[in-house]
């Protein structure tokens, strides 16, 4: 309940005041509701006394009809306004979170990032905030202004009629649906939280099945893993099953307390218009609101049947919205544009082994000079290049650039003038310059041509359409040495002082490796390069090369 | 051989039924209750006959009560027929997926588990809520209607106008919210696959600062999203707005009416006789329940939209002509000894391309490369050799026996395959080799496994990523290698192994490949790779393609 809360909190922060006039519209829309049914009630009812006493002629029929014809105009007109306000403030509150979702993903640990299923996070971003939608639509606006309609009924019937119908329907319509509110929620939050974990599983296993079938098929394992997707579907369809039985209970609880105190009114109707202490339009009055306040508390059905989802989801998306506000403890320090790059005494320890990757290496790469790191795959080398570019923290030993240790920079700070090309090509759907524009949103086509032409690539994108040529997902329709010189490109346009290439030149032929290597130290004569190479012609090309030996072999 | 499923059981179509009609009866039992407040208002105004607090409002609640218990049987019999249904949906698709030997047209892996998931939910609030409200709103106005005319034709012509008058504005609106929701789906669907495309190179992207282009970019789209959303939802008001406004002025009218001809200011209206307090006030009950069938319909209107759109999706996917796969791909014995396998005249098409392979003898303890140009045919043919392919002309035989549905499983229990792309279970990574049987340690050795677990971070319990993030393009080679040994002795299978690799890894591999041979296993590979050529007892060279057919 408490993430919930604090989701809560969050989302009216953002549209406080087109909530606040959404709200107000709701309570507007209920209470003419309400006063419509009463008031035909009271003016059908005392009309009638009226035409039997024979004085109709007496009657005021005007002011009432008019006042019920204003009502049902204005109520149909508030409703249109306290949807479109409500649902225009909500959309734009989860939008916001979206993004803020996004921020909070991008300042978190590199490892954590790299091993996040693009589809399981979609889902987050997607379905998560979409289940919020309701927090506000369909929970906290309708309870807020149903309490409000029935106080309001209340005192209204209290003058009106009198007070024991008031009492009796304002503490019947209060008391009853809180509870089954209450208590309701507490029971479906398991069989929710099931459901949705059930609904999880069975969508990655399918994938999995689908996606691996023909090597689950020789490996005999094709049957197993239908049964377990069917495990998980025949998991969910009980919990669903489960939640559409409390989903009915509480329905008809809701049906019977709104009959219940309309039958009340009726009974302590008669007996007060019996006793001569009201009149009979009067003892209407308190009938026709009872009836029009189901309307009030229509919603906590609805409501229920998804309360399990939004806490779940507000669990789901609060830890990642916290990564966005916290605030690096490191100041705010410009980085040199050209330093040297220092690693002294460095290793790391991943996981939980204890056994540090390789041997602690140091090593400098000054302006201007090119490092190449070689070693067998696996022993590190991308590891280095990630301790180097501040995506990893060492487990001992050192990182220094600009004269200060790493860990004294923010993330903004350190990517202003260190950049890494990692193997895998980063590419985007999108046009070859959006690609591009990555790296630097302020480029000119000038400078995007310039950064091609390093990388010998120029004339192939010209061939394929120029810089609005598009690219399929993942960068898809390119060749895998095309889509290399692709993403070097990019790295030069950010003029980084420190350029840290895991290889480089992978897909690429000698000839071409070596002219891209020539180009992009011709375009950056001032930076540091370090590169983890397993190629000669890197190696070769390099100033100095050293080796990472690993521990133990 | 395409695939067939059972049609679902007649037992959710019944159940459906009973559940509408329950729902109808339910809806019944209201001009009863509102008889029942009409009569003792009236004769509270008359005092005509002596009138039981107790057993008026007793009464009232006691058909409060019947007309809640129909409801929730109603609810429980459509809500049992919906899970029934949807269940049956799923099993078919996952039926048909497990047997398929094709991918499905209408798209990968994630677009059919979105099917199967989510997108079958959207038939549950159909069946509970659309189906049932059609029933309603057919008979309940048309009840309402005739009781209405029993005692006035005016309020019977005010509902009779304004009535249909709903229909046709709800038919318009509703044609101009379907293509504005269309819009705005297709907008959502490119949203989300530009989003899984960004954040799957959001890592890498962060390395070189693209973070927050990328997040400037995504903020565009979602603002985007937005606007269109609300393009959609303001004609969606705007039709249950339509719908209100003629519920509220029908009941305004017929409230206006009844109070004006009780006064006596009107005459006309009624049948000849005075409208009675009763009748006026039973009117004034029954108004907003004519209406009532009508706006429940509309509400559930987005409900039959959303199912009618995945029953087509639906209806797309079984369109397709998937062929099966030989064998149930189940865990069965392997043959009690392994066979020649030979290729007899075997003939098929890539495309529009036709690739025929030589006859091809592969006898147990051979070592055999496969190579050739891309694009001839190695990876098909050690398809061909899995049974994950079927010949259209000629026959892949084990010893004697051509490889079928019977054989198949039994075949492939002895089989190691190594794939080029590998797709890893989003389960731990021990599974992923061992599929449950407990990981030899002498295997993971051969395979150079033991760093690359140590170094992860929950060890052989790490879930991986789709793609094996979190591995090298070595390292995971490698586990597919791993996995591959684990089958034990046999034939192993691997398509290009030491592509992309570098040398000492690539040799590490090749190690492992030629010590399975040693020991007695018959290997198959597919590759470029001088070194592995050079070390397989035979090497087939395919020819490059044969043009096309």
């Amino acid at each position: 309940m408490k993430p919930l809360l604090n989701i809560v909190l969050l989302l009216l922060r953002g549209e406080r005041r087109a909530l606040l006039r959404g709200l107000a519209l709701s309570i507007t829309v209920l209470i003419m509701g309400v006063s419509l049914l009463g008031l035909s009630g009271w003016f059908i009812t005392a009309a009638a006394a009226a035409g039997l006493a024979g004085i109709g002629v007496l009657f005021n029929v005007f002011a009432p009809s008019a006042m019920v014809r204003f009502l049902a105009l204005g109520r149909t007109a508030a409703r249109y306004g306290e949807r479109l306000l409500t649902h225009d403030a909500t959309l734009r509150v989860l939008s916001r979170l979206r993004i803020r979702m996004l921020q909070g993903y991008l300042v978190s640990p590199y490892r954590q990032l790299e091993r996040l299923r693009a589809n399981s996070f979609l889902n987050r971003v997607t379905a998560d905030i979409d289940a919020l939608d309701g927090v506000l639509l369909r929970l906290v606006l309708p309870g807020l202004a149903g309490v409000m309609v029935i106080f309001v009924t209340a005192i209204a019937l209290w003058f009106l009629v009198d007070p024991t119908i008031a009492l009796l329907v304002g503490l019947g319509y209060l008391v009853g649906p809180t509870l089954i509110f209450l208590i309701g929620q507490h029971i479906a939050r398991p069989p929710s939280r099931q459901a949705e974990a059930a609904m999880q599983a069975s969508r990655s296993r399918l994938i999995d099945l689908i996606a691996g079938r023909e090597d689950l098929a020789v490996y005999g394992q094709l049957q197993a893993t239908r049964d377990h997707v069917q495990s998980a579907q025949a998991r969910h369809g009980a919990a669903r099953q489960q939640l559409d039985r409390i989903e009915r209970r509480t329905g008809v609880g809701l049906d019977l307390i709104g009959a219940g105190v309309t039958a009340l009114a009726l009974g302590q109707g008669i007996a007060l218009v019996q006793a001569g202490t009201i009149s009979a339009a009067q003892s209407a009055i308190g009938v026709f609101a009872a009836l029009a306040l189901a309307e009030a508390v229509a919603p906590v059905r609805r409501a229920l049947s998804e309360i399990g989802r939004m806490i779940q989801a507000a669990r789901h998306v609060l830890p990642a919205l916290s990564g966005a506000e916290a605030e690096p403890d490191a100041e705010q320090t410009a980085t040199a544009r050209v330093s040297t790059l220092l690693l002294f005494d460095l290793t790391y320890r991943p996981g939980q082994g204890d056994r540090a990757l390789f041997e602690p290496v140091t090593l400098s790469v000054g302006p201007g000079e090119t490092v190449a790191l070689t070693g067998p795959s696996g022993i590190g080398k991308s590891t280095v290049l990630l301790l180097a570019a501040g995506a990893l923290s060492p487990s001992s030993g050192g990182v220094n650039w600009g004269g200060r240790d790493l860990q004294g920079y923010t993330p903004e700070a350190l990517q202003q003038s260190v950049a890494m090309v990692p193997q895998r090509h980063a590419l985007i759907a999108g046009t070859v310059a959006e690609n591009l524009r990555l790296a630097a949103p302020e480029a000119s086509d000038d400078d995007l041509w310039q950064a091609l032409e390093t990388t010998c690539l120029a004339a192939t994108i010209r061939a394929k359409g120029g810089l609005e040529a598009k690219l399929g997902f993942r960068g898809a329709g390119l060749s895998g040495g095309e889509a290399r010189r692709l993403v070097l490109a990019r790295a030069v346009l950010r003029r980084p002082g420190l350029l840290l290439l895991d290889e480089p030149t992978e897909g690429l032929d000698d000839a071409t490796a070596k002219q891209v290597m020539t180009g992009i130290r011709a375009a950056l004569p001032e930076a540091s390069i370090l590169m983890a190479a397993h190629r000669p012609v890197e190696i070769e090309g390099a100033d100095r090369s050293i080796a990472l030996r690993g521990i133990n072999s | 051989m395409p695939i067939s499923t059972d049609p679902c059981g007649d037992s959710e179509p019944r159940r459906e039924k009973i559940g509408i009609w329950l729902s109808l009866c339910a809806a019944l039992i209201w001009p009863l209750q509102a008889a029942i407040i009409a009569w003792v208002l009236a004769n509270l105004l008359t005092g005509e006959a002596a009138i039981s607090a107790p057993l008026a409002a007793g009464g009232f609640m006691a058909l409060a009560v019947l007309r809640a218990g129909i409801e929730a049987a109603s609810q429980r019999f459509l809500s049992d027929s919906a899970e029934a249904r949807v269940a049956a949906l799923r099993a078919e698709i996952l039926t048909v997926e497990t047997r398929a030997a094709t991918a499905s047209q209408i798209g990968g892996a994630g677009a059919l588990a979105a099917l199967a998931s989510e997108k079958l939910e959207a038939l549950r609030p159909y069946m509970l809520r659309y189906r049932p409200a059609r029933l309603r709103s057919t008979v309940m106005p048309l009840l309402l209607l005739a009781i209405a005319a029993w005692y006035s034709w005016a309020v019977a012509l005010v509902f009779l106008l304004a009535g249909p008058l709903i229909p046709v504005f709800m038919a318009l609106v509703g044609w101009a919210a379907k293509s504005a929701s269309e819009k705005q789906m297709v907008e959502i669907g490119q949203l989300s696959d530009l989003l899984v495309d960004r954040l799957a190179a959001l890592s890498d992207l962060r390395l070189i600062g693209a973070g927050a282009p990328v997040i400037d970019g995504f903020a565009d789209a979602s603002e985007s999203l937005r606007v269109r959303t609300m393009a959609v939802l303001r004609i969606a008001f705007l039709s249950s707005t339509v719908l209100e406004l003629f519920s509220a002025l029908g009941v305004a009218m017929v409230a206006i009416w009844v109070g004006f001809t009780l006064l006596g200011e009107l005459s006309w209206g009624a049948w000849g006789a005075q409208l009675t307090p009763f009748a006026g006030i039973y009117m004034l009950l029954l108004a907003p329940e004519f209406f009532q069938p009508l706006r429940d319909l509309a509400a559930a209107w987005h409900d039959k939209a959303a199912a009618d759109a995945v029953l087509d999706e639906m209806d797309q996917w079984r369109d397709d002509e998937r062929a099966a796969r030989l064998g149930q791909g189940d865990r069965v014995a392997a043959l009690a000894t392994l066979p020649t396998v030979r290729l007899r005249d075997v003939c098929l098409h890539r495309g529009t391309r036709q690739i025929c392979y030589p006859d091809i003898d592969i006898a147990p303890g051979d070592s055999l490369a496969i190579t050739g140009p891309s694009g001839c045919g190695k990876t098909t043919l050690l398809r061909l050799l899995a049974g994950l392919e079927v010949p259209e002309n000629g026959a892949v035989l084990l010893g004697d026996a051509p490889l079928s549905d019977d054989n198949a499983d039994a075949w492939r229990a002895g089989i190691g395959w190594m794939p080029q792309a590998p797709h890893f279970l989003s389960r731990s990574l021990r599974h992923n080799i061992g599929f449950g049987a407990p990981l030899r340690p002498d295997l993971l050795q051969k395979a150079q496994l033991p760093g690359v677990i140590d170094a992860l971070p929950k060890g052989d319990l790490t879930i991986l990523g789709e793609r094996g993030a979190g591995l090298s393009g070595g390292e995971a080679r490698r586990v597919t290698l791993a996995r591959a040994l684990h089958r034990g002795p046999g034939i192993l299978l691997a398509d290009e192994p030491t592509a992309d690799l570098d040398a000492q890894t690539a040799d590490a591999i090749i190690d492992g490949l030629l010590e399975y041979a040693a020991a007695g296993g018959t290997l198959v590979v597919a590759t470029h790779d001088p070194r592995l050529m050079e070390k397989a007892g035979k090497v087939l060279k395919l020819a490059a393609e044969e043009g096309a057919a």
